[in-house]
């Protein structure tokens, strides 16, 4: 597990949630290892926030990219080379405000990448605006007199995107959360996480704790999902569906990998010919 | 004057097939053996409105339309309306005569002839063939092979109408114009296939798009070719993802190019500054049409070409290059996809709706185009953005057991985020060696287009413009030397040095001369005139010629 850090200097404020995230992701690498999934074939990637800070703690490859857009890049990597196994990590306002509509498309194509939604319900590291997932009254710099806006569900809104693995985990239960993260991998499909993760400058553990709770059951169908994810409330944890369908990457190329079966360029050029032979 | 040149425009609605019949009419060309410039003027709808294609030949290498032409066919009211100008001297036009009645022209029942077809709307194009085949003396045999072969959907009735109509217009006009054969056929491509091929030629692995005229075709040739070449070619929801889906497959070792107008490559803008400070190697095809916003979208236009040099927030490298024909387009692709990977930086080619969607004989050496292998880790700590004396650090690629990070934020050599003030300035002369060492590496090609003239005045012009320059001095019969330059960042100045004093004169397609301005500030140029067209339209040669003669007196 220690060998999964890097070194860098820590910065996330004593008591962060992050830190639960960032101690079940190592202990899920090595129970993925014993799976079978190889390390050095685990890629990440970090939007900005102060959830993406995991980028550089992490000792794993990956890119450290945009607000909003590292959703793309994990596509572009998925696509490119589907040997790879992608996480995502993502902030509330990183995943559902700046970089949405990647969210969306990378459930609705069913990329075979697993979304980690580091929710805290504010932009923490831009000092506590309300974001896509805070209650509506939150009063942040930005919105003095509280916000106007309800919050999206995320359980229902990625079901109703595609997502062919949703569920919601608790930062303070590092267990439930660990075995969440190693089912989102090991799942072919969209995986997406959403992690309850208490920003202590804006929130209280307590609170969490005392709300957190357990789905009794996992749905078993679409229609049960939806139900489920519109009457639980938000702090409800556990899985809340799942189901398989063909991954992206499959149905633009099967079981083609564009980077380690590359057409050579003898090939590539006899088909030129052929091509401006037609012409 | 070009009495070398024969020309052929059909005119009609968009849904009637004319962009077809020009098509068919270059392919008769090139079958002849004969050098072939199409160019198809098309408005923003899918039905309706006024469309034309004009097609140029010649017996020597052709490089733009002429809008005088020796044959025009308008299949309705607005064409003959639009084009009454457009016939050249001994010229001839046919004109639809369900439409209206004409003085000048010869007037066939093009309308009441289709309707006796079931598929009235798709004769109008054969139509136009058989015309063709029948003025430039064709048998009938031959027309009928022809369009066996285009049109094959209700042959016994297209070769039924095109023995009709080459029978209505035989006895006025038959034979009327003598083409001389020419030596061999040659394919004809756009210049967005030309783009495609070419970086299929310099290993591209993945293409990502979102629909954009004049770029789609880039993404619609290579969608259709994807399967053959083994590429995974992506239509995603918005340009931000394009670019950012490049970037991450770059990371994997897959060489990515992604393809734009100008409101698409706006937002891309924040993804390439990701790629500058990443030093993510991906190929941006900026297409560019009329702008700002929105503005001009079937047209042509060369006013993006400030902004592609400065895109992006920060200070990067960015390689922007311009090829000038449709031939170079499919080379300079090749290469500037391999640049990006030796020099690990962005890299834009710039181009128009002009060479994007026009078509023209090629003549290609497919052996000239390689892909090498990038500078690569070989032993010891591997760090990303290891400081080397030439700025580029060596690559791998994961699954490997190495820690291969790559950051958005200012970085250390293994990149991991720092906010030290040495780190920040240290890790910015790393990126800056590269323009140095990417000088370096351009002196020894050429990269800048010289024709030496006999005239006392030079031209300097770029990107598709330098087609119609070309075909401007050869029909006035002018000689200026003329200077293209392929690169225009960074722009090759050890090679304009020699004309900095001299007599010149820019061509451009931007109301405000933004080469010109570059060429001033960067080539400390002296220029005396520009000539600027941005009415969205191409120069039309013999137009060119004129105002260039004006301009040389
Ligand atoms: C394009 C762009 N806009 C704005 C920002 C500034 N910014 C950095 S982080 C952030 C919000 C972070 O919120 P979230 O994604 O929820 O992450 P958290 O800090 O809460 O973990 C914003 C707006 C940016 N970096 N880039
Ligand atoms: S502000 Fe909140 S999210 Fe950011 S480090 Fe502090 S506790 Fe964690
Ligand atoms: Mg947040």
């Amino acid at each position: 597990m220690e060998d999964l850090k890097t070194g860098a200097e820590i910065t996330w404020c004593p008591g962060c949630g992050n830190f639960g995230i960032f101690t079940a992701i190592r202990n899920a690498i090595p129970i993925l290892e014993e799976k079978g999934i190889k390390r050095e074939n685990v890629v990440i990637t970090a939007g900005i926030g102060c959830h993406a800070k995991i980028f550089d703690y992490l000792n794993l490859s990956g890119i450290y990219g945009l607000h909003g857009r590292n959703c793309s890049n994990s596509e572009g990597i998925k696509i490119a080379n589907p040997d790879l196994k992608v996480i995502n990590f993502s902030g509330d306002a990183n995943g559902l405000a700046e970089g949405l509509t990647h969210t969306m498309f990378a459930a609705k194509r069913n990329q075979d990448i697993t979304f980690i939604l580091h929710n805290n319900s504010v932009y923490a590291l831009t000092t506590g605006q309300f974001s896509p997932l805070a209650e509506k009254g939150w009063k942040g710099p930005s919105t003095p007199r509280g916000s106007y806006e309800e919050p999206f569900n995320p359980m229902s809104l990625m079901i109703e995107a595609g997502a062919t693995f949703v569920a919601r985990s608790f930062a303070g239960d590092i267990k439930h959360l660990t075995d969440i993260m190693v089912q989102g991998v090991e799942h072919e499909g969209f995986s997406f996480i959403e992690v309850l993760q208490p920003a202590v400058p804006y929130h209280k553990w307590a609170e969490y704790r005392e709300r957190v709770e357990y789905l009794e059951k996992e749905p078993e169908t679409y229609f049960e999902a939806i139900k489920a994810a519109k009457e639980k409330h938000k702090f409800t944890i556990g899985v809340f569906y799942r189901t398989t369908r063909p991954v992206y990457h499959k149905e633009l190329y099967d079981d083609h990998n564009p980077v380690t079966q590359k057409i050579s360029r003898e090939i590539r050029l006899d088909k030129i010919r052929k091509f401006l032979s037609d012409k | 004057m070009n009495n070398d040149v024969f020309t052929f425009l059909v005119g009609g609605k968009a849904g009637e097939g004319v962009k077809k019949a020009g098509s068919v009419a270059s392919h008769i060309f090139s079958s002849m053996g004969r050098h072939v410039f199409q160019m198809d003027d098309y408005m923003s709808l899918i039905r309706g409105g006024h469309n034309f294609s004009v097609i140029s030949t010649a017996h020597r290498w052709i490089s733009s339309h002429y809008m005088k032409a020796n044959l025009v066919v308008n299949f309705d009211k607005r064409s003959c309306e639009t084009h009454v100008n457009d016939i050249a001297e001994n010229g001839i036009m046919i004109f639809n005569s369900d439409e209206q009645e004409l003085e000048n022209g010869i007037g066939i029942p093009l309308t009441s002839e289709a309707e006796k077809y079931p598929m009235k709307n798709l004769m109008f194009g054969v139509g136009a063939v058989a015309i063709l085949a029948a003025t430039i003396g064709f048998e009938k045999e031959e027309m009928n092979q022809i369009i066996k072969d285009e049109y094959p959907r209700g042959i016994e009735n297209n070769i039924e109408f095109a023995s009709t109509i080459y029978d209505i217009v035989y006895p006025d006009c038959g034979n009327k114009f003598f083409l001389e054969k020419g030596d061999r056929e040659r394919p004809i491509i756009t210049g967005n296939e030309a783009i495609s091929l070419g970086a299929i030629a310099g290993g591209l692995d993945v293409y990502y798009g979102y629909p954009m005229t004049p770029a789609s075709t880039i993404l619609h040739t290579l969608a259709r070719e994807a399967e053959n070449f083994g590429l995974a070619v992506v239509h995603a929801e918005s340009e931000i993802a394009v670019i950012n889906m490049a970037i991450g497959s770059a990371f994997t070792g897959a060489r990515a190019m992604v393809g734009t107008s100008g409101g698409g490559f706006a937002l891309m803008t924040e993804g390439l500054s990701l790629a500058g400070i990443t030093e993510a190697p991906v190929l941006i095809i900026l297409s560019q049409r009329p702008g700002p916003a929105t503005g001009v979208p079937t047209y042509t236009e060369q006013a993006d070409l400030a902004f592609a040099l400065s895109a992006g927030h920060g200070d990067f490298l960015r390689i922007v290059a311009s090829p000038t024909t449709v031939r170079e387009a499919y080379y300079l692709t090749a290469e500037m996809l391999d640049l990006v990977w030796k020099f690990q930086t962005p890299g834009i080619l710039l181009t128009e709706k002009h060479l994007s969607e026009s078509s023209m004989t090629v003549e290609i050496d497919l052996e000239k185009s390689k892909w090498a292998e990038p500078k690569m880790y070989k032993d010891g700590n591997y760090k990303r953005y290891q400081d080397k004396d030439d700025g580029i650090s060596p690559m791998l690629f994961p699954p490997s057991k190495k820690i291969i990070k790559w950051n958005s934020y200012e970085h250390d050599e293994l990149g991991i985020t720092t906010e030290d003030a040495k780190k920040i300035s240290f890790m910015h002369d790393k990126r800056n060696k590269k323009l140095e060492t990417l000088i370096d590496y351009l002196k020894e090609q050429q990269i800048v287009k010289i024709i030496r003239g006999e005239n006392n005045s030079n031209i300097f012009t770029y990107g598709s413009t330098y087609m119609s320059v070309l075909e401007a001095l050869r029909c006035g019969s002018l000689n200026p030397t003329t200077v293209a330059p392929i690169y225009l960042n960074p722009l090759p100045i050890w090679e304009l040095k020699e004309f900095k004093n001299q007599d010149n004169i820019v061509i451009e397609q931007s109301s405000t001369g933004q080469f010109t301005k570059l060429l001033k500030e960067k080539a400390g140029l002296n220029v005396r005139n520009t000539i600027k067209k941005y009415d969205g339209r191409p120069f039309d040669p013999l137009e060119l010629s004129m105002k260039i003669k004006e301009v040389l007196e």
